[in-house]
């Protein structure tokens, strides 16, 4: 779909949203007369006595909030509420308006006429109405003025998820952001774009920040088709219970000051801090329940003959079903937090502690994780130096996390088992005394390359991943004068990280050897980050400055330890999985993945004037020792960005509250990954040198990525209505292709040749249609549509293609002026008339000479709908997620049927053949042999046609119903609690692919969309408890 | 005071710029061009590698050649019973080993052998391209050589006469070099095969000429005969000597042959090397392999303990031909494989001396030499009763776990050992590239090559043919006889193999004959 046709959805959901505004204006008369009276009181002003007014504040459901500040608008004078809510205040003579403010609720004013007696009732701040967002490098700015796109999601709205991973709760929630999660079960990692795909060797992930400073999110190793098992990522052991709230940056634009790594987008983690004067300890707990909705469908009727591992019998037979079911079972994850936080005026302190234990829905996938938060903040030198610190401790243990692909893989023989053979032998005894050997071996029917023992593939091929990671910061402020201020920070983030798996001696030969195999690695993960800067601010009449200027530096180094791999080089010795056991003949690595060093000087200056434009400038150099040696490891970029606040500019219908025009231009850098451009040789396991038979690359580039960004958002009926509307172009230049052209001379050639365009739209639609004293509404809609082309990949050659993991039937291959997504396949071979053409001589299916286009495996569009109702304390919340468009392919399914396992091809059994439109030779066939049919489009390397399928999904993502139990009147010694029944992925409301598209095997860039024996998706159950102390 | 100390740590590390950026850029566990320089590890280390890629795995070698000259033959319906092995093409890989891990990095070789001065390593190097990309071409046909590494945006193939021509040159290049410098000593450390010997390439480089002369000798017999004289005319002299053979070490490594059929059970003794090894009485067998292991399946010949899969087999479940021969257990401790062994050049001489080539020798000699290297060679006794056997012919085949009839063939091939002076030409050569095709077992690229080009020897068709026209329709009682253009190429370089199959002489599938295998007498 264009940009053009996508105008219609567009339209369609302008056209909701005037609806809503008719459903609101019914509910607005309350607000329209108090701006009245304002209006009207400007005559009567002076004639208002020095007078005193008293009054209680509570929140919405009646309870008295203490601690309120009420304040006279424009004076000094002002007070707080008691512990019953209320408030006494003498009101000097020029008092016109009293304002309510109180943290994480809506500031309210009360226009001051003859009442003596005001109470007021407060509205629960929405995210979305936040004046102030945490911005690049921790810096809080006005959300009104930024010249570009920013989404700020709740800490209470990412729990109402429970998953353990925080980043697959904001799916839906943010415009603009794609997220897949793994089939690799608890512990798996995430997939994270923003705004497509924008470079060919790096994953386009956008850097994750916890309170201004980048942490490290590197991801292990992926599955592809042939197998594998994700090694999770660094998000996971985030605490999201830390987590008061997250914005997302989306344009490079908002993220210039981080340099480079800032160019795919930020995602900035707030996280929570001790309050001033308030001592509370909140403790909250979960119990999520996991289940599989559904496993592909199979066929249970039709067993095999002559022992051969087909199902392709013609005699039915009722065979047993329920092993398939019985190998999932219901998964759990228990989450409990404990936190205290409190402080004074001078030092506030926050410090938690969360366990979360998991067990997946294949047995023996468990998962351990410990946090350790503690954070502080001092105030010094009458409160002109801030010192603050953090540190995160984590460990976190995984074991056996789920496979994909075809090789050992526990699904494989789950669902390709002979129908007529009897599951239960091989159930309970997966292991069998082998007499010759004097040892068990693995029990299966056969020894095929595809499918061993499932039980034996999660008792005897255990697989342990441990994480220990420490975050820890410092910052120091110091207001040098009342303009100027300086800050600088110091973060390290370490890990060290182990990867185990033993397979026992039994294990399938294609992978393991006779004698067992054992796969280790350990090393460390490590990012020093420091920066400093002054920020000057100041207002001068009707302009305002303000000025950043800073340097920061940075260092990684990752992957630092050893690995090994004895794969199918037996052991000395059986099932005994250490280093002396090794041969001599395996190869024991050192290994360094990834060590980086990056400087940057920046600046950054916010021009306002009359609080309606607003000029954005900012600069920056980098330098970095990815592109060092060639004279372009030192690079300099800009970007330039204004908002214009209309509402204050022109004067608009009374409905219109605000609305701003912004548009923004950022050139960044970025650099490409470690180690590309030099020559690799390394000792290999033959007694010799292996060296990478690249092209020396003696010109390496920085890729450009040059950002548009227009935008404009608006407000209506005080905030009731509002829709953000964000059109963008991102144009990567010089992107880093590797192609392989035999010709050529060298196995792969690397060039700066590329350029990639991204073009999208993000609409995001919030209202709340309700607002009364009892019962409100807020609904949110976040539409995103990206246009991913490839404008160039390779100059003046014919191998014009990047592959992303082309295997088997499945050819995801991207050519100049594709789309990266795009799928390619052998099809049917038909004539003219739309016919199947069929072998004159066999009878056989005939596919296409070439691989042809078979559609892109990313959605058209993503829409996602939140809603929040609340009536009293019971709150609903609802999130329905929608990909649109798009196809995903399935191995599985054609594996499945060329097994005869599939339901389809016992259907076509019971129907004598498989309907079809074909011609052999001159003569129409409209039935055909079923086996003929599936042995030849489905199992390995057949029709790929027949297996793609519309990746169009609906969904009912969330569903959250809790209760805030009024503890002022129970009398307890508790402060707050409540209650919250939730539910993550619970059903479909439309999906056509036998499989869940949205949960991926991979979390990087390769096998999108695919599904080969993924571990089918899960809906989750529980509930939360949350008592604050 | 904490303060300061803050402030100034972090200046520190502002401050702190690193001088050493390209070292940091550096992964430190991989050797430097200087570091390579000792012992001159940077010119000769390279070699183990692109000398361990001229073989291939499973999906290059056994699926391919192995299983179409009739060696192995697989228990495993791979595919559903559907693949290379019933002719349908699942997999054609090797041309990416070829380019991607013996051309290519042979190329940076040669670049940094020449920049260096060290010519022998640079012919080394290009001999080792030659090894790999002829058995290369004897799959496709035209293959991308003289315009290997253009920039050029569509690189063209070679034709198949174009391809030989430029072998040949090299190859004089090549050996001028090494007898220019028969005394050097550079390549000991690096030379698993010869151990540095130059003089024992030189006779490589001799041997490997012959092969080519005659595997174009019915395409080219003008060539051929100049070419094949002047390998045999060479003063450095021809592989002559088992001691001599051309073997490719395996570094360390596991033999692929014994890795598929030991660990993966996924091949077994062909129905057609029981048909002429046991129909023949021949020594080798227990050489090459196993008894099966249930005495039930050789009932037809009870002396002989082994049973072979007859390849294109019916075939339902894997456990039905398990038991039949594994290849000899001795292959699972193999340190090395030939490549090039003497009695494949007695054989050559064999038939060169039929072709009337000056220097050939005897025929009959030449014969029973490479009869007698290859019992050598593999250990076996009994070569004297074995030649002087005329009676003996291969046997009929019976595949005993189905009805007597699927998978079963007689014979076609009445060839018997003995040579006999008065045989017409056609018989005697039967009988070299029949012995020839026993002796050559395990390596099995130039064997379907002569199979293609002479029609010898006799081995059965597939069982089960499931050609169709996707990659071209093999009639039957016909052989499959090349592998189409890999797919790689024909979707990025299309008009390369626009330009190729021109240069083939016919549809890019598998029922196109290569050049060097004209379908016409073979005298």
């Amino acid at each position: 779909m264009t940009i053009t046709q996508s105008g219609g959805a567009i339209f369609k959901i302008v056209g909701f949203s005037f609806f809503l505004i008719a459903i609101c204006s019914a509910n607005l008369v309350s607000a329209r007369t108090a701006t009245d009276v304002h209006q009207n009181l400007s005559s009567v002003e002076k004639e208002q006595p020095n007078m005193t007014v008293k009054g209680k504040v509570t929140d919405m459901a009646g309870d008295a909030i203490s601690g309120v500040a009420v304040s006279v608008k424009g004076t000094t004078t002002g007070t707080i509420t008691n512990y019953y809510g209320q408030y006494s205040l003498d009101i000097p003579v020029a008092g016109k308006i009293l304002v309510f403010s109180f943290d994480g609720m809506i500031t309210q004013e009360e226009v001051l006429d003859a009442r003596t007696d005001i109470n007021v009732k407060l509205a629960r701040k929405r995210v979305d109405n936040d004046e102030t967002i945490a911005t690049e490098l921790g810096i809080q700015r006005d959300k009104k003025t930024l010249a570009c796109s920013i989404q700020q999601v709740s800490g209470e709205e990412i729990m109402k998820s429970k998953d353990i991973n925080f980043m697959n709760s904001l799916s839906g929630k943010i415009a603009g952001l794609e997220i897949k999660k793994s089939s690799s079960g608890v512990g798996g990692s995430t997939r994270v774009v923003l705004r497509g795909v924008k470079s060919l060797s790096q994953i386009s992930e956008p850097l994750f920040v916890i309170d201004g400073v980048p942490i490290v999110n590197r991801k292990g190793i992926q599955p592809d088709m042939w197998g594998g098992i994700d090694e999770g990522d660094g998000l996971s052991q985030i605490n999201a219970d830390d987590i008061e709230s997250i914005s997302v940056l989306k344009s490079s634009n908002a993220t210039v000051l981080y340099g480079s790594q800032g160019a795919n987008g930020v995602v900035m983690i707030t996280t929570k801090k001790g309050q001033d004067g308030k001592t509370s300890i909140c403790f909250s707990s979960s119990t999520i329940m996991e289940r599989v909705i559904k496993t592909p469908e199979l066929q249970f009727s039709y067993g095999s003959e002559g022992g051969s591992n087909e199902s392709w019998s013609y005699t039915k037979g009722n065979y047993a079903s329920n092993y398939v079911n019985d190998f999932f079972q219901t998964g759990s994850t228990l989450i409990n937090t404990v936190s205290v936080s409190g402080g004074n005026n001078k030092t506030t302190a926050y410090f938690s502690y969360g366990n979360t234990s998991a067990a997946g829905v294949i047995q023996n996938n468990k998962y351990q994780k410990n946090n350790v938060t503690f954070q502080q903040s001092t105030k010094l030198l009458d409160d002109k130096l801030t010192i603050r610190s953090n540190v995160m401790l984590t460990t976190e243990k995984v074991e056996n996390r789920n496979t994909a692909g075809y090789y050992l893989n526990p699904l494989t023989g789950l669902y390709l088992f002979p129908r007529d053979k009897n599951f239960d032998l091989y159930k309970d005894n997966y292991q069998v005394f082998n007499k010759d050997r004097n040892m068990y071996l693995q029990n299966w029917f056969s020894n095929d390359q595809f499918q061993s023992n499932p039980y034996w593939i999660i008792n005897k091929q255990p697989k342990e991943d441990l994480t220990k990671r420490v975050i820890a910061s410092v910052t120091v402020d110091y207001d040098i004068t009342k303009c100027l201020s300086f800050q600088a920070r110091l973060s390290y983030d370490f890990a060290e990280k182990s990867y185990e798996q033993k397979f026992f001696a039994g294990s399938n030969p294609i992978n393991v050897s006779g004698n067992g195999r054992w796969s280790y690695k350990k090393y460390n993960d490590e990012q020093t980050f420091s920066d400093g800067m002054f920020t000057y601010q100041n207002k001068f009449n009707n302009v305002s400055i303000t000025g950043i200027l800073g340097a920061n530096y940075q260092q990684s180094n990752f992957g630092k330890g050893v690995s090994v791999d004895s794969k199918t080089i037996a052991l000395r010795y059986p099932n005994e999985f250490y280093f002396q056991n090794l041969p001599s003949n395996v190869l024991i690595q050192s290994t360094a993945l990834g060590k980086l060093t990056r400087m940057g000087l920046f600046g950054n200056a916010q021009i306002g004037y009359k609080e309606m434009i607003f000029l954005d400038l900012s600069g920056r150099n980098d330098w970095t020792n990815a592109l060092s040696g060639q004279g372009n490891d030192s690079y300099f970029y800009l970007s330039a960005g204004m908002s214009l606040i209309v509402s204050r500019m022109i004067e608009f219908p009374r409905f219109v509250s605000f609305s701003k025009i912004r548009i923004s231009n950022s050139r960044i850098n970025n650099d490409v990954t470690y180690n590309t451009i030099a020559q690799l040789r390394a000792a290999n396991g033959a007694d010799g040198i292996s060296q990478s038979a690249q092209n020396l690359f003696v010109d390496p580039k920085p890729e450009k990525l040059n950002t548009w960004e227009f935008g404009s958002s608006w407000e209506f009926f005080n905030g009731r209505l509002g829709f953000d509307l964000t059109y963008y172009n991102v144009e990567t230049s010089n992107v880093l292709v590797s192609r392989v052209s035999p010709g050529s001379g060298y196995a792969a050639i690397y060039e700066n040749s590329g350029k990639i365009r991204n073009k999208g739209i993000e609409f995001i639609l919030t209202a709340t249609p309700v607002k009364s004293s009892d019962f409100d509404w807020e609904t949110n809609v976040n539409f995103y549509k990206n246009t991913n082309r490839v404008v160039e990949l390779f100059s003046g050659n014919s191998y014009v293609s990047k592959d992303f993991g082309a295997s088997e039937g499945y050819y995801p291959v991207t050519y100049s002026g594709g789309t990266i997504g795009d799928l390619y396949g052998y099809k049917f071979l038909r004539n003219a008339s739309g016919q199947i053409i069929l072998d004159d001589i066999t009878g056989a299916l005939r596919k296409t000479a070439n691989v042809e286009y078979m559609g892109n495996l990313e959605p058209d569009f993503s829409l996602g709908w939140n809603n929040r109702f609340s009536y009293k304390r019971f709150s609903l919340n609802f999130l329905i997620n929608a990909k649109m468009g798009g196809k995903c392919f399935s191995q599985t399914e054609a594996m499945l049927d060329g097994y005869g396992v599939s339901k389809r091809s016992a259907d076509a059994r019971d129907n004598g053949g498989v309907q079809i439109n074909a011609i052999k030779g001159t003569t129409s066939v409209n039935k055909i042999d079923e086996k003929l049919y599936y042995t030849t489009v489905g199992n390995r390397n057949g029709i790929a046609e027949a297996y793609v399928f519309d990746r169009t999904n609906i969904r009912l993502s969330q569903l959250a119903l809790s209760y805030d139990f009024s503890m002022k009147k129970l009398n307890l010694p508790i402060k707050a609690a409540s209650f919250a029944i939730v539910g993550q992925n619970l059903f479909f409301l439309y999906k056509k692919a036998p499989f869940d598209p949205e949960l991926t095997m991979s979390t990087d860039l390769n096998n999108q969309s695919l599904d080969n024996f993924n571990v089918p998706a899960t809906r989750t159950f529980g509930f939360t408890i949350k008592i604050s102390l | 005071m904490k303060t300061i100390a803050y402030l100034f740590l972090t200046i520190f590390f502002l401050t702190a710029c690193s001088n050493q950026f390209e070292e940091a850029n550096t992964n430190p566990y991989e050797i430097t061009e200087e570091s390579l320089h000792q012992d001159f590890n940077h010119i000769g280390a390279y070699y183990p590698s692109l000398l361990g890629n001229i073989f291939g795995h499973q999906i290059e070698e056994n699926l391919v050649a192995e299983s179409f000259c009739d060696y192995m033959a697989t228990p495993t319906r791979f595919v559903g019973g559907i693949n290379n092995t019933t002719y349908y093409i699942r997999w054609n890989i090797y041309w990416d080993r070829i380019y991607g891990a013996l051309m290519a990095p042979a190329n940076q070789v040669i670049k940094i052998a020449d920049g260096g001065g060290y010519t022998v390593f640079s012919s080394w190097a290009k001999l080792i391209q030659i090894m790999g990309m002829s058995r290369l071409t004897t799959y496709h046909g035209p293959v991308i050589y003289s315009n290997y590494g253009s920039s050029e945006s569509v690189v063209k193939y070679d034709s198949e006469p174009d391809l030989y021509n430029k072998f040949f040159t090299q190859l004089d290049e090549i050996q001028a070099v090494f007898a220019a410098n028969k005394t050097y000593v550079g390549m000991n450390k690096f030379d698993a095969s010869y151990g540095g010997d130059v003089t024992k390439w030189q006779k490589f480089v001799n041997s490997l000429r012959l092969r080519l002369a005659i595997r174009i000798s019915k395409a080219a017999p003008a060539l051929a005969k100049i070419q094949g004289e002047k390998a045999i005319a060479d003063p450095a002299g021809l592989i002559t000597a088992n001691s001599d053979n051309m073997t490719i070490s395996l570094y360390g490594g596991k033999l692929y042959l014994s890795v598929i059929c030991f660990e993966w059970d996924d091949t077994r003794m062909s129905a057609g090397m029981e048909s002429f090894l046991v129909g023949l009485k021949d020594p080798r067998i227990g050489k090459y392999f196993q008894p099966a292991t249930d005495d039930k399946v050789y009932n037809d010949h009870p002396a002989f303990p082994y049973k072979g899969i007859r390849n294109g087999a019916s075939l339902v479940a894997k456990d039905d031909h398990t038991a039949f021969s594994k290849i000899n257990e001795s292959f699972k401790t193999i340190t090395k494989r030939n490549y090039l062994a003497a009695s494949e050049v007695y054989f050559d001489l064999a038939e060169a001396s039929l072709r009337g080539w000056i220097g050939a020798g005897d025929a009959k000699t030449n014969y029973e030499k490479g009869i007698k290297a290859s019992f050598e060679d593999w250990g076996a006794g009994g070569v004297d009763t074995y030649l002087a056997d005329e009676t003996s012919k291969p046997i009929d085949y019976v595949d005993p776990k189905y009805d007597g009839v699927i998978n079963c063939f007689k014979s076609r091939s009445t060839v018997t050992v003995k040579w006999n002076e008065a045989d017409a030409k056609e018989l005697k050569l039967e009988k070299i590239i029949t012995q020839k095709w026993i002796a050559g077992f395990f390596n099995p690229n130039e064997p379907w090559a002569d199979f293609r080009r002479t029609g010898y020897p006799k081995i059965p068709t597939v069982y089960k043919n499931d050609s169709n026209s996707d990659w071209g329709v093999i009639p039957q009682g016909e052989w499959i006889k090349r592998m189409p253009f890999v797919n790689s190429e024909r979707t990025g370089n299309v008009a390369g193999i626009a330009d190729a199959t021109i240069k083939l002489g016919g549809p890019d599938n598998i029922a196109t004959r290569l050049w060097f295998a004209p379908d016409k007498a073979n005298f």
